[in-house]
Order: structure tokens, then sequence, then C-alpha cells
């Protein structure tokens, strides 16, 4: 999948660059707002992360000039001014979603891959690992050929799992994306150990060939 | 005690006309008095004259004018006349007047003259004078009478037309009252034709204009720096998270990654309630719609659940009302509910009970505690926190409140009654 990075601080580029290539996207990068133009409009990706405020112009300038060339783009906003105004405005103009910085990796991941799936082709609706397959579209889990029922956040903190088999999962970034926007960030967040707990109790009566193990203190791991 | 500008100047206007009055009337007296004596003593003079010639012609008067008579003067022989016989010599005398059945002030003129044959005679002319005591009281009277009348035009006129020329003040005074902070639109500008109160005018308007200035600036400040922490944070947030998929790491290296990062959210965190409070503040969300608080309730509490059951707090929803609709911006009503639920759970007490009660105009929040009643004064100040607490960043309520003065639809009160803590959210 071709994902083109669109973002003047050179460090979260290459942040963002190393966190996709490691998922296996086919990365290209720009860091203004003349590189950025010319990239859009000589190729094509599946997705545009862009950031807003860009040396040479706005990302909202260069959002219009790519609606203008091809309005089935998929872009995603990636903004330190997370202010209401610009996130109302970048949508109404085409934006397909918009991110507020900072932002966890997973979330960004699941951001793209949701955009992608309802946008291309290309966007898988079903994900399988072992003998789970999980359909985002229509929330269903299914384990061999049993389905598995959870209620919303389960299926949430597994779709999060399944997007990363392998990879560490914090405790912070499941609360944030799946218990909400507005989770404090100092709230007490072994609570959602317990959650866990049910969860694996449910795979593991379902038969699932996958496990989710805690890796001490930080998070949790889909093994 | 302070005293109005209008009755101000009556106390000095009283006593200082009281004293110009006194001093020119025993001037005003002085003069009077001696011009009447000046033409009554020059009538006495012309008199004697006449007399003394009178004598020369018709010398039979000095032998039957040794009384006083119809004629009002006396002559006499005098022996032994010295030098100073001629000489006029004015004296104020009471003799009795038969029709006032009283004595009463009288002028006298003693003089002498030499007849033709060369014998002295004293000479007496008297002629009746002011009645100078009941002249000065009916002075004082009229002085009086004026004094009261002047001072009571003043009076008037003080009240009338000042209490007029200090209306645009008291007007001024009553906008600056009303005025609110961070709303210039508050403060209206009192058109008025005295020069002075058009000077202040003008001097209030630009003092608050610099204030607001300043406030203003306070606030983008706040929001600019907010804005540039994000991109720092975010970088080293990201190549923490980086790090930490390097799989050669070990579980304590781990565990120190994420106290690292744990730390950076909480500034995160924090980064974006002040960001929220300076949006807020700045009005940056004004798209206002009817919006139904009883679904965001609803689906507060069903996120909260987890939490809740973790930390043995019961969530308990009463009321059967489907509709609490407010005209109110839909995300700052999310914001608000979620601010306040999450407070109940979070300051409540094991195997305790949040219950949120649904009325037809207001929305109970109360939790269980054992803190005692909060000071309703300093809850919603920023960064303001109960007691030592490491797991608040203090800006929950004070959002609260930012969210609560932007709108005048809802107002909330605190309540503290039997062991429990009431947010009340009334529609007004």
């Amino acid at each position: 999948m071709k994902v083109l990075i669109i973002e003047d601080e050179v460090e979260l580029l290459r942040s963002i660059q190393d966190f996709l290539e490691q998922e296996r996207f086919l990365v290209e990068s720009a860091d203004n707002y003349e590189g950025g133009m010319d990239k859009i409009l000589n190729y094509a990706y599946d997705i545009v992360l862009l950031d807003i405020m860009l040396p040479g112009g706005s990302g909202l300038d260069l959002l219009r000039s790519l609606k203008e060339k091809n309005v089935n783009q998929s872009v995603l906003i990636l903004s330190a001014k997370d202010s209401v105004d610009d996130k109302v405005l970048g949508l109404e103009i085409g934006a397909d979603d918009y991110l507020a910085k900072p932002f966890h990796f997973a979330e960004l991941l699941a951001r793209i891959k949701s955009i992608v799936r309802r946008n291309t082709q290309h966007g898988e609706t079903i994900i399988r690992y072992q003998n789970v397959s999980l359909d985002m579209d229509n929330r269903i889990v299914m384990v061999d050929e049993q389905e598995l029922p959870l209620n919303r956040k389960e299926f949430d903190m597994l779709y999060y799992f399944l997007l990363r088999p392998n990879k560490l999962l914090e405790k912070t970034t499941l609360a944030e994306t799946v218990w909400g926007d507005h989770t404090d960030q100092a709230d007490n967040l072994d609570f959602i150990y317990s959650q866990i707990k049910n969860l694996r109790k449910k795979l593991k009566d379902a038969q699932a060939e996958l496990d989710i193990q805690a890796v001490y203190g930080v998070g949790y791991k889909l093994v | 005690m302070a005293v109005s500008v209008k009755y101000y100047t009556n106390r000095f206007i009283v006593i200082t006309i009281l004293i110009v009055m006194a001093v020119w009337a025993l001037l005003f007296y002085a003069i009077l008095m001696d011009e009447v004596y000046d033409n009554i003593d020059d009538g006495l003079k012309n008199q004697k004259i006449e007399i003394i010639r009178e004598a020369y012609k018709n010398p039979e008067i000095l032998e039957n004018t040794k009384e006083f008579g119809v004629n009002q003067f006396k002559i006499l022989p005098v022996e032994g006349a010295d030098d100073e016989l001629d000489k006029n010599r004015f004296s104020k005398e009471f003799i009795y007047m038969p029709y006032d059945e009283e004595d009463e002030p009288y002028r006298v003129l003693r003089t002498g003259f030499y007849s033709k044959e060369g014998k002295a005679y004293s000479l007496e002319i008297r002629t009746s004078t002011v009645e100078e005591d009941d002249y000065l009281i009916n002075l004082a009277i009229s002085l009086g009478v004026l004094y009261v009348v002047i001072i009571l035009s003043i009076l008037l006129i003080n009240h009338f037309v000042l209490g007029q020329a200090w209306k645009p003040f008291q007007l001024t005074l009553d906008n600056l009252s009303r005025y609110r902070f961070g709303d210039t639109a508050s403060f209206k500008v009192v058109p008025t034709k005295v020069k002075e109160f058009e000077e202040l005018n003008q001097q209030v308007k630009h003092m608050i204009d610099r204030n607001e200035e300043v406030f203003e600036s306070q606030k983008r400040f706040l929001e600019n720096a907010s804005h540039e922490l994000q991109t720092p944070l975010a970088i080293t947030i990201n190549k923490l998270e980086l790090l930490m998929n390097d799989t050669t790491l070990n579980e304590d290296q781990l565990v120190k990654l994420s106290g690292a990062k744990a730390a950076l959210h909480r500034m995160v965190s924090l980064n974006r309630s002040l960001l929220m409070l300076s949006r807020i503040d700045n009005n940056q969300y004004v798209v206002n719609d009817l919006v139904n608080f009883i679904p965001i309730v609803r689906s507060l509490l069903d996120d909260l659940e987890d939490i809740a059951v973790f930390k043995g707090v019961e969530l308990v929803l009463e009321g059967d009302i489907k509709e609490f609709n407010v005209n109110f911006n839909r995300d700052l009503a999310q914001i608000l509910l979620s601010n306040l639920l999450r407070n109940a759970i979070k300051y409540n007490i094991p195997n305790g009970k949040v219950v949120v009660a649904i009325g037809v105009d207001k929305i109970e929040i109360s939790n269980d505690t054992n803190s005692g009643a909060l000071n309703p004064d300093y809850i919603f100040e920023r960064f303001y926190k109960g007691s030592q607490d490491n797991y608040s960043n203090g800006l929950g309520l004070s959002i609260v409140r930012s969210i609560l003065e932007r709108q005048h639809e809802i107002e909330l009160f605190y309540k503290y009654e039997s062991g429990k803590h009431f947010f009340v959210l009334q529609k007004k």
C-alpha cells in the first residue's frame, strides 16, 4: 500500500515513516508545500497524510488542489493545530479523517486502515490471524466457522490487537482508542486488566489459537 | 461618611454665604448710618444758621424760646462764655415722645452765638432721628429672609441641575458594574455634554480596550504555547513508541520507557485541557443546536462502566425522561457531562454510588464521599486540587465552568447533603 506523508517536522516525519515501513507500507514523503504539491500532482497514493501548517503554504490549499485533481484520493489530516474550525473546514473540503497530534501509532494505523477500507479495493474488510477472522464492516468475529459474540469494547480491543499481532499495545493506547478521547490520561488504567481478562476467557472458551499476553506494567501483545 | 457630590458643596455654600452676608450687613449698616447722621447734622447746621439770622432780625425770639416748643430748639443766655461758644457739638439723646409714649432717639446740636448786642447765648437744636435698634432688627430680619431664600434657591438648583448634570456619570457607573471581563460589548459609552464626563468615558473605554487587549494576547499566548508544545511532544512520544517496538528490549527497559511515555502523556493531557480551556474562552465552539443530553449521558455511562466496576462504584441512572433538550454545542455538552461523571466516579468511596437523576428541567449527579463539603468558591479554580492527587490535572471543573460561562441555557449548582456531593445542572 502506498502512502504519502506531507509533514514539515522532519523528526516526526521520520518516525511516522519508520513505523509505517515496519507495517510494510510503501512510504514517500515531502516536508514542504511545493514538494507535497509536486508529488500529489504526479503520482497516485492509497492515502495521503497531510499536515495543515506547512512552510510555503497551507495544507488546506494542498487538499483543495488534490481534490480538484482526484476527488477519490483518501486524505488523513494530521494537525498540531487541533482547532475546531480547521477540523470542520478540512472535512468539508474532503479529507476523510482528522487526527490531532500527538497520536498513538496504533491509532494512526487503525485510522489509515479504516479509510483505505472504505475508499479503495485494496482495503481488506476482513482481518485474519490464525483461526480468528474479524469482519470490520459487519463487526463480526469468527473463530474457525463459529461466531464469537463480543461487546463493543471487546471487539475494538481485538481489532487493535489484530492490526499488529506480536506487537506491544500499551495500556494508555488501549484506554484512549477504545474508551474514548476524553479518558483522562492520569486515570488509573488498571481497569483494563479485567477487560483483557474477559476477552482472553472468551477467546480461550472458543478455542481460538491466539492469546493475549501481558507485558508487565506496560501493556499487552497478541501472540 | 460619603456624601453625594450634589450636596457636597452645600455646607460650604451655607457657611460662606452666611459670613459674606454678615460682613456685608455690617458694612452696609455702618455706611448707611454714617450717611444718615451726616444728612441730619447738615440739616441741624442749616437750621442753626437760619435761627441765628432770625435772631439778628428779630431779637424777641431770644426771649420766648427758652424751652423746646414746636420749633424744637431753645436759646438760653450764657454767663462767662469762652472761645468755644460757637463750636458745634452733636450728640444722641433719648427724649420722651408722646406719640410713641416712650423715649425715642433724638439728634441734638449744642452750640452758641453772640447776639447783635454782643451777648452770649447757647443754642440747642434737636430733631428726631432713626431708631437704630428697630432699624437693626428690621435689617436683620430682611437679611435673614434673603439668606434663607438664597440658600433654598441654591439647594434647589444644585439638586435639579447637578442631578441632571451628573446623570451620565451615574450611568457610566452602572455600565461599569455591568461590565464583564472579556466581553467588550458589555460596556457602553454614555453620551454626555459635560466635558469631564466625556473625558471619563474616553479614559474608561481606553482602559477597558487596553485590558481586553492584554487579556486577549494572554489567551492567544496560552493557545499558541499549547500548540507549539504539541509537535515536540508528538515527536518524543512517537520515537519512544518506535523504540518500544524493538523486540530485543527486556521487560525492565520497557517499563522504564513506558514510565517516560506515561509522564509525557500526562503532559499531553494537561496541554489538551489547557488548549480546550483557551478554545472555549476564545469562543471557538460556536455551532449551537438543540442537543438532547440523555443519549450523551447514557453513552458516557456505558463508556465509564468498566472503570466504575473496577473501582467498585455503582452507576445508577434514575428517571425515565427521554428528552432533555438544550440549545448547546454538541462537543461541549459531551465534555461537560464527561467531566462531571468522571469526577463523580474518581472521587467516590469503595462500594459507593454515582446517581444520575434526570428531571424535567434538571440533571442531578451525586456521588458518595467521605471528604465532607467542598468549597464552591475554589473547586472551579484552575489547578485547584482538593487533596494532593496525582491522578488529576486540576482542570476538569474549570473547563466545566468555562463551558457554562459561555451560554445562557443551563447553570450548575453544587451542594453537599448527608455524605454526598451533588452537582446539579438546572435549566434557566
